[in-house]
């Protein structure tokens, strides 16, 4: 393989000589297609990968509303890389034939700050493709900025890894031939919290929604809502669709405390969630209503604490006493730890297994090469995780993985300072699952 | 099928949400109507009032101090701003000055992320005022009845400082003509100083009495910069009574609409804005005649 | 004037093509570049707004967001296939959104103005976030959005990404470079750099000022337009927060950094602030700090930089090229147009006030004012402090107007017609605090207007040069001459003497060929010596029209005037030949009371 690479790269420069010299043509016009022996040169293949060391491109919000997330994301990516370069035993459990680096080539990392803006992130990670050739993206804290960079993906042909998105769409009517998304979303979200408000709270009773006003908490609104109605009979209150970002919470909180609901459902994402939790508390309405969080937040719990969250139940991607049933989720809980002081929340661990899960499929494929590398994806080889066995469906590139039911702890339950949530349940995401075009996902060609 | 009791308690909580509003934006105002200076950085010094009386809180565990201890902070950083930056920017065009001060806004808001992370941070209710009041119709949260007050007083102060005493007088003439405050033979110099400080006080001292109503993070000054503009143009751009009734006007406008239709209470907000520029540009209590 | 070479067209298009080879070697990637040509052609149409009529508005996002929308909606989900079609009607819907839109936002200036333009802009993001995101796409956008390809003499030009793109983008800005130069450099610009100095006086020497800003303001919506259309071209995704407030800040800090009034201030704007954000990110790395330092970066760029960094350079460039100002051409006979208007067979009074009152509130200034001059009559209006002979001018050059009674010219009844609208009939005056546009020469005073008089009130002659008006040249000549600044054409404003500018000033009015003249204390200020240069001009231009003159030099109006009228607290107190009044008792005796003779 590294034979045809280096030819590539050689007719590739000499293309680029040429350009340089400005031979009377247009850089941009230069577009021969470059073969390799055995395949044409497709998005930064062979060029990304014809040294000794790869690029990842990553775009997380480091300022804005969102920067909490971003810097956490990047820290469950920067050990990630750091572990794969080293051949750590944790990225071995994951990826077994992973040696040192990726084909034993060494990851590199770009960064720049999104700005939880698609537009901004579509740009640097453009930057990143012509300038670093990079060979996989990373990023995103929001679905807007996932849709973005999946379509950036197929048109580019990068691979992609989804950061953080929980809507339907980014695997589903967004899907994308390159892009990969590891984390659950807001229907599975739905039918795995569903149940466990049923059974908590009984059937027949009324439910308000918070709604941030952005698809993904549309359909997150829509799936509870669908689930409880269909299964429980419950009814719907009052819908309160708030802005990103609101200042203040109280209008629409008291629109909540006066529809007569018996439970408040809030689908608000980052501060907005941590703001309009605690204003909900100051209002009187968790006295009121018990508070269902459909996909729990990163630092949620940390941020709003344990008095006023005691006794709400969410669903979440990974929570880290989960260390007690996984062995996996004990060695990377020790090394995110030890590296940054506390311990890691799903956005974290989503990023490490993403970057995990990736290693494994390059090294399976035995190439950089996307089209292997996606063919070595859709195989639906099973996987071990930090929560156990899991694949991806080849049909919509959603990985096939539990989803992890939790209950925040009172003060008097934790065990430690950051015991905040009780893992009641490890739910097989199977059956959670829509079929894979339920959400109209069609895929574009490899190539 | 309309709700009386939720009718009511909008209305109050519309009054509620405004009078901060009317606080914030009478700082803003009063910047504006004597230095001619939109102070874009005004949703930065809210927010930094906020983390200033956190960090009080934590070395003194007393809310009062740290409303105070905001309060001066937060007039040393506004005349060291008017001082080092702000001056040099009298004689040039606005749109200078606007943009200078979004500049020092975005400096302000990303130092206090470099300080204090981005974690947000709770500034607890003081204990007289912690727990939740019934007023019959509603449930209410007793800190959100008291800062009613404590904007009513801060309001009242402000009000004696303009109106009563010779500092609020060169000011309105400010306000008036800029022209006249020379006349008067007045340190022009050190009562801009003293403008800006107490705008920025304004701000501080709002951000500090509402930190135990939200949580602190480093952008949270940004949405409410923009709903204080639309306070102060509905009032009157330079009028310190324009910016008490924006506020309460646009308090209402936020809480009512979210009766009909939550997701528009932004838009209508705005809305109302630009009605009032095109069919009362000077705002309800601005005076006419000025740009 | 010569026809000149297009020089600057020619420079930017070798700047243009030469960039693949030279920005790379100074680390532009091309993504960064190419979005430095979509903020550089949106930054084109607002700086015709801003830099040139002075009109800031912080709302540009919506028409970017518009136009972008649009074009990405005709060609993803209307299945149209031809690019620049779509990217046509993208900028003519901003264009068209943006005339609404100004309707609105035009009737307040300044502050107010750049406010409304927010909301305006915040409520079209709702608009496109939440009741029309199923045409949209909400907070996603709109994805696919395909890149143009052309027959090229039978080749096939597939746009693609990076350097071929910037093909594309390069084409597009260049186009829109042309025209932008084309449009400052037309009547049209010409009026609108006069509004951005003196909006007050552009309107009072016949120009429709409000039709000009709304043609600006829509021509800057649709470079918006164009710009965000290209923006999804570039991204293959229409990205959402083009619509959002960002986007109009973002525009408006790289205008500024670049120079606003420059034309190509936003490009070089967006060049600085586009790779510092990328050099401080990777090339420092800096992190999430990477904020923190471009935001002090901007503070020290906004305090030192006054005029941006291409303002900066034209200081620096005029600071070594000391040259003396260019002397007006030489040979070209003072032959002005003729005051020439549909009414000159009346023969009538050519002014004539009919019971005319002004109060304000409680306060008279004048009442029941009659005044009559007849044709070709050179009046002088004497009157103590506080007579009310400034508001009563201003009555008479409907730019007040009255409370009861009216006003015929010519016979005519123009009460309330505006001083835009009379200026165009033949009435206009000058000011007794000099009304002058202070950033121009005094050529391009005097241009101002005679463009009015030469192309009347409003005129959309955007692609046309200033010196292929017809008879302007001879015009402004002409009027230079009269007044004696011929030697001064080239001169700044803020470099003449006072008496040069009051001069000048007599000379705005007198450029739009007026049968009747208004001149509101035209010795106001002057030395001995320039008043009697002044008298004599006042002298020369009465030929052939009618003049009302104000003043409170006795001795030059007894010396001037046909007919002298008295105004006291407000009403006529005396009218008559300058004896007759000399010798009338009642105004010695008001006069004893006031400070004057």
């Amino acid at each position: 393989m590294s034979e045809h690479d280096d030819s590539a790269r050689l007719s590739r420069r000499s293309m680029l000589k040429a350009a340089a010299a400005g031979a009377a043509v247009w850089p941009g016009l230069t577009a021969f297609p470059v073969w390799a022996a055995d395949h044409p040169a497709i998005g930064t293949w062979p060029a990304g990968s014809a040294g000794d060391s790869v690029t990842i491109g990553a775009t997380v919000p480091r300022t804005g509303p969102y920067a909490l997330q971003g810097e956490d994301e990047l820290k469950g990516l920067q050990l990630a890389i750091e572990h794969v370069n080293a051949g750590d035993p944790l990225i071995q459990a994951i990826s077994p034939k992973t040696k040192k680096g990726v084909l034993g080539k060494t990851v590199k990392l770009a960064v720049a700050d999104s700005e939880a803006k698609p537009n901004t992130a579509v740009q640097a990670q453009t930057n990143f493709i012509t300038q670093d050739k990079i060979v996989l993206m990373f990023g995103a804290t929001s679905s807007a900025v996932a849709v973005a960079l999946n379509k950036l993906a197929d048109r580019e042909k990068v691979l992609y890894i989804v950061g953080i998105s929980g809507s339907n769409d980014t695997t589903g009517k967004d899907c994308a031939r390159y892009s990969f998304r590891q984390c659950f979303y807001g229907q599975t979200a739905a039918a795995a919290i569903g149940p466990v408000m049923l059974k908590a709270y009984g059937k027949g009773k009324k439910a308000a929604y918070l709604v941030p006003d952005y698809t993904y908490g549309h359909t997150v609104h829509q799936s509870m809502k669908d689930f409880l109605g269909k299964n429980g009979g419950w009814t719907e209150a009052t819908a309160q669709v708030a802005p990103l970002g609101a200042p203040d919470y109280s209008s629409y909180l008291l629109n909540v405390a006066n529809s007569g609901a018996d439970v408040l459902v809030n689908i608000n994402w980052g501060h907005d969630a941590v703001l309009s939790i605690q204003q909900a508390k100051q209002f009187g309405v968790l006295d009121k209503m018990k508070l269902v969080v459909p996909y729990q937040v990163p630092f949620l719990a940390r941020e709003v604490g344990p008095d006023i969250m005691a006794g709400v139940y969410a669903a979440t991607d990974y929570w880290w006493t989960l260390e007690d049933k996984f062995p996996l989720a004990k060695r990377f809980n020790a090394a995110f730890k030890a590296k940054y002081g506390y311990m890691p929340e799903w956005g974290a661990n989503n990023a490490y297994m993403q970057v995990a899960l990736w290693a494994a499929q390059v090294e399976a494929a035995g190439s950089f090469y996307p089209p292997d590398v996606i063919k070595a994806y859709e195989s639906g080889a099973t996987m071990k995780s930090t929560v156990g066995d899991v694949h991806f469906r080849g049909a919509d590139h959603q990985l096939v993985r539990p989803v992890v039911i939790v209950q925040a702890k009172a003060k008097k339950d934790m065990k430690d300072p950051e015991d905040y949530w009780n893992v009641l349940d490890v739910l097989p995401g199977e059956p959670l699952m829509q079929a894979a075009d339920a959400f109209g996902c069609k895929m574009g060609s490899p190539t | 099928m309309l709700n009386w009791a939720n009718l009511v308690s909008q209305l109050f909580n519309g009054l509620a949400t405004g009078a901060l509003l009317a606080l914030i934006a009478s700082g803003l105002t009063i910047i504006y109507g004597t230095l001619g200076v939109l102070n874009l950085a005004h949703g930065a010094m809210f927010m930094l009032g906020g983390y200033a009386g956190w960090v009080v809180y934590q070395w003194t565990g007393s809310f009062a101090l740290a409303v105070l201890g905001a309060s001066a902070f937060l007039v040393i950083v506004g005349a060291i701003l008017e001082l080092v930056v702000i001056r040099r920017f009298y004689g040039r065009p606005g749109e200078d000055q606007i943009l200078v001060t979004f500049g020092l806004g975005i400096v302000i808001v990303e130092l206090v992320r470099r300080a204090f992370g981005s974690l947000s941070l709770t500034l607890p209710a003081p204990a007289w005022a912690s727990g939740i009041t019934s007023l019959g119709f509603m449930l209410y949260p007793t800190y959100r009845i008291a800062l009613i007050g404590i904007v009513a007083a801060a309001l009242l102060a402000l009000y004696f400082v303009l109106y009563r005493t010779k500092l609020g007088l060169i000011v309105r003439a400010g306000i008036e003509d800029a022209g006249m405050v020379d006349i008067l033979g007045v340190d022009v110099g050190k009562v801009f100083m003293v403008v800006f400080g107490i705008g920025a006080m304004a701000a501080g001292f709002a951000g500090a009495v509402n930190a135990p109503v939200v949580s602190l993070t480093p952008d949270g000054g940004d949405a409410i910069l923009i709903e204080t503009f639309v306070v102060v143009v509905i009032g009157g751009v330079g009028s310190f009574f324009g910016a008490v009734l924006g506020g309460l006007i646009a308090g209402e406008i936020l809480s009512l609409t979210s009766m009909v239709d939550p997701a528009y209470s932004q838009f209508a907000l705005f809305a109302a804005m630009t009605l009032v520029l095109v069919f009362r540009p000077q705002g309800l209590l601005g005076a006419a005649g000025r740009e | 004037m010569i026809k000149r070479f297009p020089w600057v067209e020619a420079l930017s298009a070798l700047g243009l093509v030469a960039a693949p080879w030279v920005l790379p070697a100074l680390g532009f990637a091309p993504g960064t570049v190419n979005h430095v040509l979509i903020w550089g052609l949106f930054g084109l149409g607002f700086d015709i707004l801003f830099g040139y009529a002075g009109l800031l508005s912080f709302g540009q996002a919506a028409f970017f967001g518009t136009g972008g929308f649009v074009a990405a909606y005709l060609l993803t989900v209307a299945g149209m296939t031809n690019v620049l079609l779509a990217l046509a009607v993208g900028t003519a819907a901003a264009a068209a959104v943006g005339a609404i839109v100004g309707l609105v936002a035009l009737r307040r200036t300044g502050i107010y103005f750049a406010m409304i333009t927010v909301a305006i802009a915040e409520m079209f993001f709702f608009l496109e976030n939440n009741p029309l995101a199923r045409w949209t796409g909400g907070e996603n956008g709109l994805p696919g959005v395909p890149a143009p390809s052309f027959d090229l003499f039978g080749l096939r030009w597939q746009v693609g990404v990076g350097w071929s793109m910037y093909g594309f983008l390069a084409a597009c800005y260049f186009v829109g470079l042309v025209v932008a130069l084309r449009i400052v450099n037309s009547p049209f610009g010409a009026v609108l750099v006069a509004i951005r100095d003196n909006p007050k006086r552009t309107l009072a020497v016949g120009h429709d000022v409000w039709r000009y800003k709304l043609a600006a303001f829509a021509i800057a919506a649709g470079y918006a337009g164009f710009a965000g259309g290209l923006l999804g071209v570039l991204q293959g995704f229409m990205p959402p927060e083009a619509f959002i407030f960002d986007t109009s800040g973002q525009l408006v800090v790289q205008t500024v950094i670049g120079g606003a009034g420059t034309l190509f201030g936003p490009l070089v704007g967006a060049a600085v602030w586009l790779s510092l954000r990328d050099f401080l990110q990777s090339g420092l790395n800096l992190g999430a700090a990477w904020k923190l330092v471009l935001g002090l970066v901007f503070v020290l760029l906004v305090t030192f930089l006054r005029r941006g960094i291409l303002g900066g350079v034209k200081d620096l460039i005029a600071s070594v090229d000391k040259r003396a100002a260019a002397p007006a051409p030489a040979g070209v006979a003072a032959a002005m147009m003729p005051a020439l208007r549909p009414d000159e067979a009346f023969a009538g009074p050519a002014i004539e006030a009919r019971g005319l009152t002004k109060r304000f509130g409680g306060l008279v200034a004048n009442r029941d004012v009659n005044f009559s001059v007849a044709k070709g009559e050179l009046r002088g209006v004497i009157g103590p402090n506080g007579a009310g002979k400034s508001t009563f001018f201003k009555m008479l050059t409907c730019e007040m107007e009255p409370s009861a009674g009216s006003i015929l010219f010519h016979g005519r009844d123009i009460t309330g017609h505006g001083v835009s609208r009379v200026c165009q009939m033949g009435l206009t005056k000058s000011y007794q605090i000099n009304q002058l546009f202070a950033r121009l020469t005094a050529r391009e005073n005097v241009e101002i207007a005679a463009l009015a008089h030469a192309r009347g009130p409003f005129k959309l002659d955007m692609l046309k040069a200033v010196r292929k008006v017809p008879g302007l040249e001879a015009q402004v000549a002409g009027t230079l001459a009269l007044v004696g600044l011929t030697h001064r054409a080239g001169t700044p404003v803020s470099e003449l003497a006072y008496g040069e500018k009051r001069r000048l000033e007599i000379a705005l009015a007198l450029a739009s060929s007026p049968s009747l003249l208004l001149l509101d204390e035209p010795l106001a200020g002057m030395s001995p010596q320039e008043r009697k240069e002044t008298v004599t001009l006042l002298k020369a231009i009465r030929e052939g029209r009618t003049l009302v003159v104000i003043d409170h030099d006795m001795d030059a109006m007894f010396d001037l005037a046909d007919r002298i009228t008295v105004l006291a607290e407000g009403r006529v107190l005396a009218e008559g030949t300058p004896q007759q009044i000399r010798d009338d008792r009642s105004v010695r005796d008001a006069y004893l009371g006031g400070e004057h003779m």
